[in-house]
């Protein structure tokens, strides 16, 4: 080799050389759809406008507080997270168009949360995020059926399933109601046949089960199940619907004096929701709830600690729910995916971090999450509370106990997991 | 009329009355080839004659001609008189006239652009791929003979003229260099027809078991039988738009009294759903709602509903009036849905669209009466013979030969977007064998085959449905440019199919680049192939 081409060479390998160091400064350009060497983008659909909303369109807000927290902070791998919220109005169909405009003309990386178990079907037949390799991370919706990994390739679930929750309620029952009378309202639909499947699995027997379309609830309604309830002389009612059936329910029965012992499931139990349409905390005292995440007045809890005080800042004055808590844990566990996948970000590496990491990531919930190479599964169990008399979910008996279980045949036990302790400063590390 | 021009009336006061039958089966010409005779005019020139099976014919070839020949294929025309009083298809005539294109603006438009047309009536209407096919090759060797200095032939077609394009280019790749498709049926007809007779069914079984269905009677008898039968769909159609506001069943509907609890839009959106008629329609977006109480459930509840009612009245007209047509080429009655598990079918819609359906319990009790075993809902069992013969008609490899360019609606009610998504699969593992191949055979000099087919979907706007100041519906034209009426295209977007198709020729292939992104956004009002992945047909799920 001639002396000429010797000093090219040692030139070249110097240059390379400085390439690699400062790839190890700068996170390499990934060559992926809504990754850049600055940012990241993820978009979310979910209910901001309409009857539907309530409750639910605070999680956008609470996800980006998160992720504007993380931003001020460096990051993840020095990107800066985006997230862009789009309005489906519960509609199916608008889920459709809105996740297509996401992934085609806002090119995200991501699907981050999208709400509503007909909506995130609706999109997975329509718009196929499975065949286009666009991640779709934990959906806001406890169907179980979204757990199927060869169907839904992409999709990560992370709330415990609704065949989980009737199972735990089941066990429940069994627990501290032996005897009673048992009634259930339940949505009719496949959030309500999980349920039914899980109270089957618990052995639950009902004295009645009341359905309602969804979408026809309403006071008339409510009234027309409080006679039926009524008739059945049931003890116990069970209210396994979306917050609005629950909210409905509730408040006929305070204008009716009708007050048996309430159960309510999670999806339509979150207080704050409940309140805002107008039901009397008053009604909720006693009640029995379910979460998989720490009460929302748990301050001591230090998730809910950390939560609670970014939220203050970035939302000053509206109250810190369940939804907030759960659209802040979602985002907390996002970061931590994102940081898993390493520098070189892609969808494939975001999905393999989940596979391996994810049920060691640190998050709020009180219950294990189940992901692995051959599970797409979130959390797994819940603790059970009562509603205090200004209608806040508290633990019976002041202590957390959680039980698990699968949305299979497996039993429901009492958990003996230990929740990950906060990163440092609460930033994915 | 053609079924690619077909308008949909359904919102339309549906009138009926009693129909008197007084049609003709139009019998194929026959008569040795003549012409072409041109007129010799300028700045274009018209020529006419008949190929040797006495289909009429017509070429246009301007002044400026560029070389390109353009080979139309018409779509499904009708084999009999329609009478006046039938809804949305009356007074359409069997018509053997010839098509140099789809209509007077495109035809003018691509010939003001350069290209030379021409096309043919074809000497049978109705399903005809095997000899429209045969006229076609004549058609070619007449306009090469007269026009000698003809460098290139794009075949192109539309709705079912699409699939005599796609047959002819399967069985004579050297005869054509390009290939342009819009709103095509492709694979096999019995796909087509199989959507077409499962709503059929399942409105007759609904709504008016008095509805044949099928197995139409040979003759003059045959031809009343199906006319009866389109009188009887259209009226059962009125009765559904009218049970909207009051969820009262047809009058003709024999459901025990227990299942009309259940609102009939929810059994006809099952229907639908069943035999995978789209949700979004000419009117009805599926999404958009009238300001007020109803924005939300109108979308959720009662739109898909809808949306299977504006279809779905051209779907069951096609499924009579193909279904006669195919029954006299068969020689029988060939659908067969004795094995068809429409639960299965409905599965993954029955979460989407649980409202609309009345929920988990009303959805269970209207497929228990479709059950096999009801007596009341007997399904229909084919004779193996007819069903053979149609099996044995022209159907699809989906080999792609030349530069292929396909234009697609995504919700187009008579071919459905699966059509052209089996091409695609199809055209998917062509390529990677041909990939394979390349590499097997020259390994680190390997090189990309050549891609040889695009597609773009047409897709509109995703809110488009109009009310009155009252929250009422308001009808829209299917010419409206969001509607996803059958093969709803104008002359710039046929202009724009055949220059990217030509551009492919010239280039010896076809790609998804920038030019081709902006047409497809800026002219299609769509995107182009790979931003969609739509459902195959509910045919092939039972395959």
């Amino acid at each position: 080799m001639k002396a000429l081409n010797r000093r090219k060479l040692i030139t070249a390998s110097a240059v390379l050389a400085m390439l690699g160091l400062v790839a190890t400064a700068i996170p390499a350009q990934a060559r992926e759809v809504g990754v850049t060497s600055t940012q990241i983008k993820l978009g979310m659909t979910l209910p901001m406008t309409g009857t539907a909303s309530l409750g639910y369109n605070k999680i956008p807000g609470a996800a980006k507080a998160y992720f504007d927290y993380l931003n001020a902070n460096g990051g993840v791998n020095g990107r800066k997270v985006t997230l862009i919220v789009e309005d489906d109005r519960y509609v199916p169909t608008e889920a459709v168009a809105k996740t297509n405009k996401l992934i085609l003309r806002d090119k995200v990386m991501a699907l981050l949360a999208p709400l509503g178990t007909a909506n995130v079907k609706a999109v997975a037949s329509s718009v196929n995020p499975a065949r286009r390799g666009v991640p779709v991370l934990f959906v806001n919706t406890g169907f179980s059926g979204f757990a199927d990994i060869k169907k839904y390739k992409t999709t990560y679930t992370v709330l415990p399933s609704y065949v989980m929750e009737a199972k735990i309620m089941g066990e429940y029952i069994k627990e501290n109601f032996a005897g009673k009378k048992i009634g259930l309202l339940y949505q009719d639909d496949d959030f309500g046949a999980d349920a039914l499947a899980g109270f089957k699995s618990a052995g639950t027997n009902f004295a009645i089960k009341v359905p309602y379309a969804s979408g026809s609830q309403s006071a008339a309604s409510a009234a027309g199940w409080i006679t039926k309830f009524k008739a059945a002389e049931v003890d116990v009612v069970i209210l396994f619907g979306v917050s609005s059936a629950t909210s409905a329910m509730l408040g006929v029965a305070a204008q009716l004096k009708y007050a048996p012992q309430w159960m309510l499931g999670s999806v339509g139990g979150d207080a704050t929701t409940i309140k805002l349409t107008g039901v009397p905390a008053g009604v909720l005292y006693n009640a029995i709830g379910f979460s998989p995440v720490p009460a929302t007045t748990d301050m001591k809890d230090e998730y809910v600690k950390f939560f609670s005080d970014i939220y203050a800042k970035a939302v000053p004055g509206s109250p810190f729910d369940l939804n907030v808590l759960l659209g802040m844990n979602t985002a907390f566990m996002t970061a931590q995916a994102l940081k898993a996948a390493g520098p070189r970000l892609t969808r494939k590496s975001l999905m393999a971090a989940i596979d391996s990491k994810g049920a060691t990531f640190a998050n709020s919930a009180l219950v294990p999450a189940g992901y692995s190479k051959t599970s797409h599964v979130g959390l797994t169990g819940y603790w059970v509370g009562k509603y205090s008399p200004t209608g806040d979910l508290s633990p019976i008996g002041g202590t957390y106990v959680t039980y698990t279980t699968d949305s299979g045949s497996g039993p429901v036990v009492k958990s003996t997991y230990k929740r990950p302790a906060m990163p440092a400063k609460g930033l994915p590390n | 009329m053609k079924i690619s021009t077909l308008k949909s009336r359904v919102l339309a006061i549906l009138a009926s009355g009693a129909l008197v039958a007084t049609v003709v089966v139009a019998a194929p010409a026959n008569a040795a080839a003549t012409g072409p005779t041109c007129d010799g005019k300028t700045p274009v020139q018209t020529c006419s004659g008949t190929t040797s099976d006495g289909a009429l014919y017509t070429m246009q070839v301007p002044s400026d001609w560029n070389g390109t020949a353009l080979l139309y294929s018409h779509g499904y025309g009708f084999i009999i008189d329609i009478p006046a009083g039938v809804p949305v298809v009356g007074g359409t005539k069997v018509d053997n006239s010839a098509y140099a294109g789809p209509d007077a603006a495109s035809n003018a438009a691509l010939v003001k652009a350069g290209y030379a047309i021409m096309g043919s009536g074809f000497a049978r209407q109705g399903w005809n791929i095997d000899s429209a096919v045969k006229t076609n090759v004549e058609l070619v060797g007449v306009f090469k003979k007269q026009f000698p200095k003809v460098s290139k032939v794009i075949a192109w077609g539309r709705s079912g003229g699409a699939f005599i394009t796609q047959s002819l280019a399967e069985k004579y790749p050297t005869l054509v260099d390009g290939v342009a498709m819009a709103c095509p049926v492709l694979g096999t007809v019995e796909a087509e027809l199989d959507m077409a007779l499962d709503f059929l069914w399942g409105l007759k079984t609904f709504f008016d078991p008095t509805i044949k269905g099928g197995n139409y009677s040979a003759g003059a008898a045959g031809v009343g039988e199906a006319i009866t039968d389109l009188v009887k769909m259209f009226t059962v159609i009125g009765k559904l738009q009218a049970s909207i506001s009051t969820n009262a069943w047809p009058d003709t509907s024999k459901v025990p009294d227990s299942m009309k609890a259940i609102p009939p839009r929810s059994a006809l959106l099952l229907v639908g759903l069943m035999a995978g008629i789209p949700t979004k329609s000419t009117s009805f977006d599926s999404t958009t709602g009238p300001e007020g109480p109803l924005k939300l459930s109108w979308p959720l509840a009662i739109a898909p509903a809808m949306a299977i009612l504006e279809n779905g009245a051209q779907g069951a007209a096609l499924a009579i009036l193909a279904t006669h047509d195919l029954e006299l080429q068969t020689g029988g009655a060939f659908y067969d849905n004795s094995k068809t598990d429409y639960a299965a079918r409905v599965a993954d819609e029955a979460v989407t669209f649980n409202a609309a359906l009345s929920g988990n319990t009303a959805l269970n009790g209207l497929l228990s009466y479709l059950n096999p075993m009801n007596p009341a809902a007997p399904r229909l069992v084919g004779n193996p013979a007819a069903l053979a013969k149609l099996r044995a008609l022209s159907t699809h490899t989906g080999k792609i030969s030349v530069p292929t360019v396909v234009l697609a609606g995504e919700t187009d009610v008579i071919s459905p977007a699966g059509n052209t998504q089996w091409l695609i699969d199809r055209y998917d593992e062509q390529y990677a064998a041909e990939k394979a191949a390349a590499m097997k055979l020259l390994g680190g000099s390997y090189k990309a085959p050549s891609k040889k087919l695009i597609v773009i979907w047409k897709t509109g706007a995703d809110s488009y449905s109009k009310f009155t100041a009252a929250g009422s519906p308001i009808a829209l034209l299917p010419s409206d440019p969001n509607s996803n009426a059958h093969c709803n295209y104008s002359a710039a977007q046929h202009l724009a199919l055949i220059n990217l198709t030509a551009k492919g020729i010239a280039k010896g292939s076809v790609s998804y680049d920038g030019a081709t992104r902006t047409i497809a956004r800026k002219v299609m009002s769509g995107v182009i192939g790979p931003q969609r992945f739509p459902a195959l047909q509910k045919y092939y799920m039972d395959k």
